[in-house]
């Protein structure tokens, strides 16, 4: 049984197989960890990159992974069979460019490989950027991340 | 162009049954409040003759987002409690969640989605009404946010057999998603819109709000502040995820807004961030 579980706008869930970890984004960013040997993983769904220290360690890159890691560990985790994908981080058609909300999208990407980078969590595969809005289901079976967007399905299974 | 779909939602817009339709209490409620004699009884009185949706009301008035502490149990006690506007888009919710509580399968959307993003909408676009010292209209920026969609609706049908070529009509004449409709089926969902409002009898402000929200630019002048401010809190709730479905991003965030209303950079990143807290709210209200 695949127990679905959705995780919310600035939320991180935490599951193990056979579950799958589901969310839906737009310019935010899902940024999903795995550990290939205990087949647990985590999904933050994170708005913005960067915490104003509000309180909401979930809700930003900078603190949802470290937040995911030390968790991961304690669940026995290892981060040396740890790996990353991310996805979301699109954008409006149109914007005017001095709207900096307008790139926010691609500054949550960036903030979510720099600091996975400074884990050491390598990011195996990325579904980013555009227009569209993302449906991802994180299966914890297997690591695979399975992305419909614009009425299509795209399967990310490296781990 | 698909003539033949064209010709099919033309018929569908020119003939009133077709349309989705509510409690007529919403209607008459919605310009009731618009009379400065409107007293609280013939308020009361109006919503009473609704029993079914007085159930409703009363829920609503209890849950978290519109109570006040003290539980109310009738109609009147919620119009001298909450007062006339709240209880004007208490009305609203009631009425209209059997139309847009559904899934929207054309755009993608799962039964409750449009719902939540129309609920979630109404409540960022008070939030921006309040922040911009427009409290006298926060209720109407409320208003529009449950409905700003609701042609999507009636449009679904058409938009999953066109989908495809909508989406490649954005990609190839660099067009919003919106406007791809209109060059695919003739009409785009905001049209429709303002003919179910037509219908159900709404005031202008509420039509222009539902016509105009993907095209601010475009709105009448009178109305481009209540147009700007569901333009940037739907933009805002899709950035975020919130309801957003086959026509994802493919909209424009509106300069034309931004400036109507003086929004600065750092108080769009807040309305923003605060996405989260309105979600909550949202949700405390389904």
């Amino acid at each position: 049984m695949n127990s679905l579980v959705n995780v919310g706008v600035s939320q991180v869930g935490f599951a193990a197989q056979p579950s799958v970890l589901r969310t839906i984004l737009g310019s935010c960013v899902g940024i999903c960890v795995y550990d290939r040997m205990k087949k647990t993983g985590s999904l933050a769904h994170i708005l913005l990159p960067n915490n104003p220290g509000d309180g909401n360690p979930e809700k930003y890159a900078d603190t949802a992974v470290p937040l995911m890691v030390q968790r991961l560990i304690k669940e026995g985790c290892k981060k040396e069979f740890m790996s990353a994908k991310l996805a979301g981080g699109a954008a409006m058609f149109k914007f005017n460019s001095n709207v900096a909300l307008g790139q926010i999208g691609d500054r949550n990407v960036e903030e979510a490989r720099k600091m996975l980078e400074k884990h050491g969590i390598p990011v195996v595969a990325e579904d980013i950027g555009g227009n569209a809005g993302r449906v991802i289901d994180f299966f914890l079976e297997d690591g695979r991340l399975k992305v419909k967007a614009g009425g299509e399905e795209k399967l990310y299974y490296k781990v | 162009m698909h003539e033949q779909i064209q010709k099919r939602i033309e018929s569908i817009i020119t003939n009133l049954d077709q349309l989705p339709s509510i409690p007529d209490v919403a209607g008459r409620v919605i310009n009731m409040v618009n009379d400065p004699e409107l007293s609280f009884k013939s308020m009361a009185d109006e919503i009473s003759k609704d029993q079914a949706i007085t159930t409703n009301i009363l829920k609503l008035c209890n849950s978290a987002f519109f109570s006040k502490g003290k539980e109310i149990t009738s109609v009147d006690r919620a119009i001298v409690t909450l007062g006339i506007k709240e209880v004007k888009d208490i009305v609203v919710i009631a009425a209209t969640r059997e139309v847009l509580n559904k899934a929207i399968l054309g755009y993608d959307l799962q039964r409750g989605e449009l719902w939540t993003h129309g609920l979630a909408v109404a409540i960022l676009a008070k939030k921006i009404a309040l922040a911009k010292n427009k409290k006298a209209v926060a209720d109407v920026a409320f208003t529009g946010g449950i409905i700003h969609d609701v042609g999507k609706t009636v449009l679904a049908l058409f938009v999953s057999n066109t989908f495809k070529e909508i989406l490649s009509t954005v990609e190839s004449k660099k067009i919003t998603f919106n406007a791809a409709e209109r060059e695919v089926m003739g009409y785009d969902h905001q049209e429709i819109g303002e003919k179910v409002l037509a219908k159900w009898k709404f005031p202008e402000v509420l039509k222009a709000m539902v016509r105009f929200h993907h095209d601010p630019a475009l709105a009448p002048k009178e109305f481009l502040e209540m147009v700007s401010i569901v333009h940037i809190a739907n933009v805002l709730c899709l950035m975020g995820g919130i309801g957003i479905g086959a026509d994802g991003l493919y909209h424009e965030l509106s300069d034309v807004a931004i400036k109507a209303l003086g929004v600065t950079n750092k108080e769009l990143e807040q309305f923003y961030s605060d996405l989260p807290v309105v979600l909550k709210q949202t949700k405390d209200m389904l």
